[in-house]
């Protein structure tokens, strides 16, 4: 009984000392607990349809911010990770009967090797030429899906996938519970040494293999983590879909990811992923003006880039907090002075 | 100054943030009425056709004083929803699960894109809600259903029939063509080029083409593959010219269409078109072509001046005079609304869909594209596939002869030599271009 009051008051403690002093932690733990308790207040099909979606695609965007926001590879292909991962999945599954538990992981591992493919040829180019390189795999792969239709389902792409499990809100929390665990694997990488690493290549490159560094190896390391987690992406959407079509490639969908990546804010994985939960739910919510919901979505982004280039949320937490010039630590914007060193805050 | 504007930011997301967890979880409104959804592509022509053919039959049932379910009078609510589905896949699964969910629509018509249609149907599926398809072709959509049939035995295909008929009656229009260019101008051996768009859709036909038109006592003079959106096809159709070709079976879905009409009338090529050019289907082909599409002929499900049957007219002239243009197949909706939907429901006195599934899979009944009934496998197991041939759903073959899209086909068919001809009130004879018949009249 003393240990759990124990743990308890620590845990009391921690909320006081590192949560609450912070309106972007606050603002975590609040979107966990929405996203914990949502199924409780609603069992509304088509609203758990839409946030198990807004979870997937809230992994593939942070996967492409791994890969291009913290590593500066600009990749204008990420939906060939996907839809790698999503045609692995769906070809193991039906074909091999593995369930949807064996078929997400080993679709992400064919993704991975579908990073390390396009790693390679891509590990000389940067910037421009990069991204148009990248931009031309998915095409490239949707020509052979065309070209093995008796394999991939041509145009109507593979259908008839088991589900992953029969209950909308079972398949609600193993979505938001792989994104918490996958979004949180993917910023510890970017916290880590290696992280430090896909930093300074992004930066400077030159100087990285001149403090005698293997950028290549960290290069296509980035290539293999990010396919890895759109693999996730691709194969839980598969599985939930019940469908891996060519779709899944398409330009668009590439572009899509860029898009809530830089709405979001490049380089920071939060921000892609609050992104995603806010325009992909929006787009829905803009049904109720059919005509025009496109549009209103293309005005949404162009106020927000307009006004906020580095994106809405390094916005937004630079509006509520203040960083510490002493000692880095970030504080309250209200408060006058560091809650750790008390130095002075501008 | 910075604060309000945080403040501002912070209201207007708690604001979306709530009106979204509202829409979507708001209560349905009590079922007063019998609420049909139309999903399909919106914001184009094909959705248009869908929404078009559905508001047509809800009115028409409506101002007849609605369905009688049991004892009660029920009108008809239309629920649209846009698909997207030629950009967005998820969007379309979206759509329908809304319509579902949030809607609660009783019955669904629509879907086009085949690789929508089938998460799309499995969500009806798995809600256990009618839902026929007009536009999607591919035959899976109702192998399904006959593999496993207690899953999707609640799709229905509406229009228009699988794409297996599709190519068989091009095939079927390509030698009523020949054989009138073999007795009108004695050509002894017809020389026959494809000409298909470079689209995935058209590799089955290009194949099967390649196989059948030999066996049909033709020659293939080479197969041409034009860009969907090419502007111009001179190469192409000099080649055609060069090949010696008679007649081009065309395959096209896409803008191409039109150009290559337009300038193979502008360079007289001595071949004439027949085939599926889906842009020689629209009122607008005429305008667009500047009247160099004279001649092309096509495969089409309404004509005006064509009927099928008593039903045909009163159809095609409606919707002409309601929306200036002809109804293409996914206006079809309205068949399934009218004759497929409301005899099946005041049938049954009820909206239970399995009593419905029941009645409709075994009914026969006529419509403004000819008389419905349903097909089962080899195995005797339901498809809920539309039957094919004569009796039955054939479309037509139609061609622009001076401005007018008239129809040429069936005339005096007969499926086989001891099936009753088949001809349809308002065909006409079919016309050879004159500069055709001049380069080979001997």
């Amino acid at each position: 009984m003393e240990l759990i009051v124990f743990y308890l008051r620590k845990l009391v403690t921690i909320i006081m000392n590192e949560v609450i002093v912070l309106p972007s932690r606050v603002v975590v733990v609040v979107f966990f607990l929405f996203l914990l308790f949502l199924p409780v207040f609603t069992s509304n099909q088509y609203t758990l349809r839409i946030f198990t979606l807004t979870c997937i695609f809230a992994i593939l965007a942070a996967s492409w911010d791994l890969l291009s926001g913290f590593t500066g590879q600009m990749n204008f292909g990420h939906a060939l990770f996907f839809g790698v991962g999503a045609y692995s999945a769906a070809m193991i599954n039906l074909h091999a009967h593995i369930p949807p538990w064996g078929s997400i992981p080993l679709g992400a591992l064919v993704a991975v090797l579908a990073g390390l493919i396009i790693g390679i040829p891509c590990l000389r180019l940067r910037g421009t030429y990069l991204a148009l390189t990248t931009l031309a795999f998915p095409i490239i792969l949707m020509g052979l899906v065309f070209a093995f239709p008796d394999l991939t389902g041509g145009e109507l792409g593979i259908s008839g996938i088991e589900r992953i499990t029969n209950s909308r809100v079972a398949n609600y929390y193993i979505a938001a519970g792989l994104m918490f665990g996958l979004c949180t694997i993917m910023w510890k990488i970017t916290d880590s040494n290696t992280g430090i690493i896909f930093h300074a290549i992004r930066e400077d490159e030159l100087a990285v293999r001149a403090s005698g560094i293997n950028t290549t190896r960290y290069k296509l390391m980035a290539f293999c983590l990010s396919g890895f987690f759109a693999g996730i992406a691709g194969g839980l959407y598969a599985h939930f879909m019940r469908i891996a079509g060519p779709s899944t490639l398409e330009v668009s969908m590439s572009f899509l990811v860029v898009i809530w990546a830089v709405f979001g804010g490049v380089a920071t994985i939060y921000g892609p992923v609050g992104a995603v939960f806010i325009l992909f739910p929006l787009l829905e919510f803009l049904r109720f003006w059919q005509e025009y919901r496109t549009l209103m979505f293309a005005c949404v982004l162009i106020v927000i880039l307009l006004y906020m280039p580095d994106g809405l949320f390094p916005w937004l937490r630079d509006k509520i907090e203040t960083e510490c010039p002493r000692c880095k630590i970030r504080n309250i914007s209200s408060r006058t002075t560091c809650r750790v060193c008390t130095a002075r805050l501008d | 100054m910075k604060k309000p504007v945080v403040s501002i930011i912070i209201a207007v997301v708690v604001i979306v943030a709530a009106a979204v967890i509202y829409y979507a979880t708001r209560p349905p409104e009590a079922a007063a009425t019998i609420k049909i959804g139309v999903i399909g592509p919106m914001q184009y022509v094909q959705g248009i056709g869908h929404w078009n053919g559905a508001t047509m039959a809800a009115d028409e049932i409506n101002a007849a004083g609605g369905i009688q379910v049991g004892d009660k009078k029920m009108k008809i609510e239309l629920v649209q929803a846009d698909s997207n589905e030629f950009i967005n896949i998820t969007d379309a699964t979206n759509a329908m699960e809304r319509l579902i969910t949030n809607d609660k629509v009783d019955f669904i018509v629509g879907g086009f894109r085949t690789e929508a249609v089938l998460p799309m149907q499995d969500i009806a599926m798995e809600n256990k809600k009618i839902f026929i398809g007009v536009g999607a072709a591919h035959d899976e959509l109702c192998l399904r259903v006959a593999k496993d049939y207690d899953t999707y035995k609640y799709f229905f295909r509406g229009s228009p029939f699988n794409s297996s008929y599709l190519g068989r009656t091009s095939f079927i229009h390509l030698g009523t063509v020949a054989a009138i260019l073999k007795n009108t101008l004695n050509i002894e051996n017809i020389k026959v080029a494809i000409a298909a768009e470079k689209a995935i859709w058209t590799e089955p036909m290009i194949k099967a083409s390649e196989g059948v038109i030999p066996k049909m006592g033709m020659e293939l003079a080479g197969v041409w593959r034009p860009s969907p959106v090419a502007t111009d096809v001179t190469a192409e159709l000099s080649a055609i010219q060069r090949s010696g070709a008679h007649i081009i079976f065309t395959i096209f879905s896409s803008s191409v269409g039109i150009p290559f009409a337009r300038q193979a009338g502008e360079l007289k090529i001595p071949a004439v078109q027949v085939g599926i050019n889906v842009e020689a289907q629209k009122d607008g082909f005429w305008q667009a072509t500047q009247q160099m599409g004279n001649y092309v002929s096509t495969l089409n499900t309404y004509c005006r001046g064509v009927e099928y049957n008593e039903l045909t007219k009163p159809f095609v002239d409606g919707y002409v005079e309601r929306f200036g243009e002809t109804p293409t197949y996914t206006a079809d909706t309205y068949t399934a609304i009218k004759y497929a939907l409301k005899p099946t429901i005041e049938k049954a006195g009820t909206l239970d869909a399995d009593t419905l599934v029941a009645i409709l899979e075994n009914a026969s009944y006529m419509a403004p594209s000819g008389k419905v009934e349903y097909l089962k496998d080899e195995n005797g197991n339901h498809m809920h596939e539309l039957k094919w041939g004569p009796g039955n759903i054939t479309a037509l073959g139609v061609q622009w002869q001076d401005g007018e899209l008239k129809g040429f086909w069936p005339n005096k068919w007969k499926a086989v030599p001891e099936a009753p001809e088949v001809t349809y009130k308002g065909i006409v004879p079919y016309k050879i271009p004159p500069w055709v018949i001049e380069a080979y009249k001997k």
